[in-house]
């Protein structure tokens, strides 16, 4: 009984197997040769599967983006240093230029000063500065062995700036024109009004100008040459104020300096025979 | 030995004071470390040593600052006398007492060389400055006590525990004690 229903069983097994391979036959026959447009049941298939691929998809492309952002984020984060580090070489080497061309025009201001002097002179080099606030001097990198003696005038390209008051074979000190103890002889170049400049810490003041002298704010002053320790027409300074009122016969001149000496680093000393103010 | 290396000291501090520190714009101020130093010295060593370096400083100061020789040397004579005399009877050692030390220092300082050069040279007026002079006060003020630690750990590690009575030691218990 058992092996007729297994017998059974198999030949209905055999004939779905052989309809089914029928029937998709067909199905391919009729699809090849007939039109070749989707039908309802293709349709929903596509739609169906169409959906499942498309998130598939999505999600796929999303982490391919991801991968292949990172993967470029290494190139450029590389070559965003590199090129950082190219740019800080040609910021310094804008910085070298930039300098290069300030020190040249510096040093031609002061060429053109040194070719309106007639006495020969010799320029130098800062290279200290006065450590107290009370005193204005300031120490250069030449001395009696290169021809310098105290009383020699040492001016820059804008204007005067003092006198050598000590030497040594190789340095100097030089009083600034700004320091109390310094006196230099000027006069009113409109007018030629003569008076004693002297230094007031930051500027200065011209002193024995009568009152009855015709002196105006602006007015540029410059070196007289009397005494002979500096040369005549150096650029002093420009009156900023000046007062008539007050007792006493003489004007009260104030002078901001013309020579920037918060910025002062090369100066002209002009070399003299026997300098008066020894 | 003592006397070289504080010389020695001492000659940096004004040759960075007067190259180094001129970089700094006007209006912060440039501290004055010589004169620091010095108030060190006067607070730190013995009579006579301090008096040696304080003349010492002073010729030096009077090299790169100056007119007037001389000047300086009796200043800083004085200033470190002063000090000398305060250290035995005042407790000026202490940290909390070493600002108003070095204010007051530097004004005494400050109106002596005032003073002096406008006896010295009265035709040649020097101009008192209360902005320039409170600025530079303030920052010795700040300076002070980083520099005193320093250099009080400084010349503790240039000697040895025996040579110590070289230099006045820091008083510890009873410091009114006179040595």
């Amino acid at each position: 009984m058992i092996k007729k229903k297994n017998k059974r069983a198999k030949r209905i097994r055999l004939f779905l197997f052989l309809g089914l391979l029928l029937f998709l036959f067909t199905t391919l026959v009729v699809s090849t040769v007939g039109r070749q447009e989707f039908s309802g049941p293709h349709k929903l298939a596509l739609e169906i599967l169409g959906t499942a691929q498309y998130s598939v998809s999505r999600v796929t492309g999303s982490l391919r983006k991801i991968w292949l952002d990172y993967t470029a984020l290494i190139a450029v984060r590389d070559e965003n240093a590199r090129l950082r580090e190219e740019l800080k070489k040609y910021k310094a080497a804008n910085n070298t230029y930039r300098e290069a061309v300030a020190t040249n025009i510096r040093l031609t201001k002061l060429l053109e000063m040194k070719e309106y002097i007639p006495d020969p002179s010799i320029t130098a080099e800062i290279i200290g500065v006065d450590p107290s606030q009370w005193f204005k001097t300031i120490i250069i990198d030449r001395g009696s062995g290169d021809g310098i003696q105290a009383g020699m005038p040492v001016i820059s390209a804008e204007g005067i700036v003092g006198q050598v008051v000590n030497t040594s074979p190789n340095f100097a000190k030089i009083i600034l024109a700004t320091d109390p103890n310094s006196a230099v002889d000027g006069l009113v170049q409109k007018n030629r009004v003569q008076g004693i400049v002297k230094g007031g810490g930051t500027s200065f003041h011209m002193d024995y100008v009568l009152k009855d002298k015709d002196v105006a704010t602006g007015d540029k002053i410059v070196t007289s040459g009397v005494g002979g320790v500096f040369p005549t027409g150096i650029p002093i300074g420009t009156v900023t104020k000046m007062e008539k009122t007050g007792r006493g016969m003489f004007q009260e001149i104030e002078i901001t300096p013309a020579t920037d000496f918060s910025h002062l680093e090369h100066v002209i000393i002009v070399i003299k025979k026997d300098p008066l103010a020894k | 030995m003592v006397l070289s290396f504080l010389f020695l000291s001492g000659t940096i501090l004004l040759i960075l004071q007067t190259t180094l520190l001129n970089i700094l714009p006007e209006w912060l101020g440039r501290p004055n470390l010589l004169f620091l130093f010095v108030v060190f010295l006067g607070t730190s060593l013995d009579l006579y040593k301090g008096l040696i370096l304080a003349i010492l400083f002073g010729l030096v100061m009077d090299i790169f600052s100056g007119i007037v020789l001389g000047l300086h040397p009796t200043i800083y004579l004085v200033l470190v006398s002063l000090l000398q005399f305060l250290s035995r009877h005042l407790v000026i050692n202490a940290p909390g007492n070493q600002i108003p030390l070095v204010a007051a220092s530097y004004l005494l300082t400050s109106g002596s060389i005032f003073i002096f050069a406008t006896i010295l040279s009265p035709g040649n007026r020097l101009y008192w400055d209360w902005g320039s002079e409170i600025l530079q006060v303030l920052i010795l003020s700040v300076v002070c006590i980083p520099f005193f630690t320093f250099f009080n750990w400084l010349t503790t590690i240039f000697y040895s525990k025996n040579a110590n009575h070289h230099f006045r030691r820091q008083k510890n218990g009873n410091r009114f004690r006179i040595n």
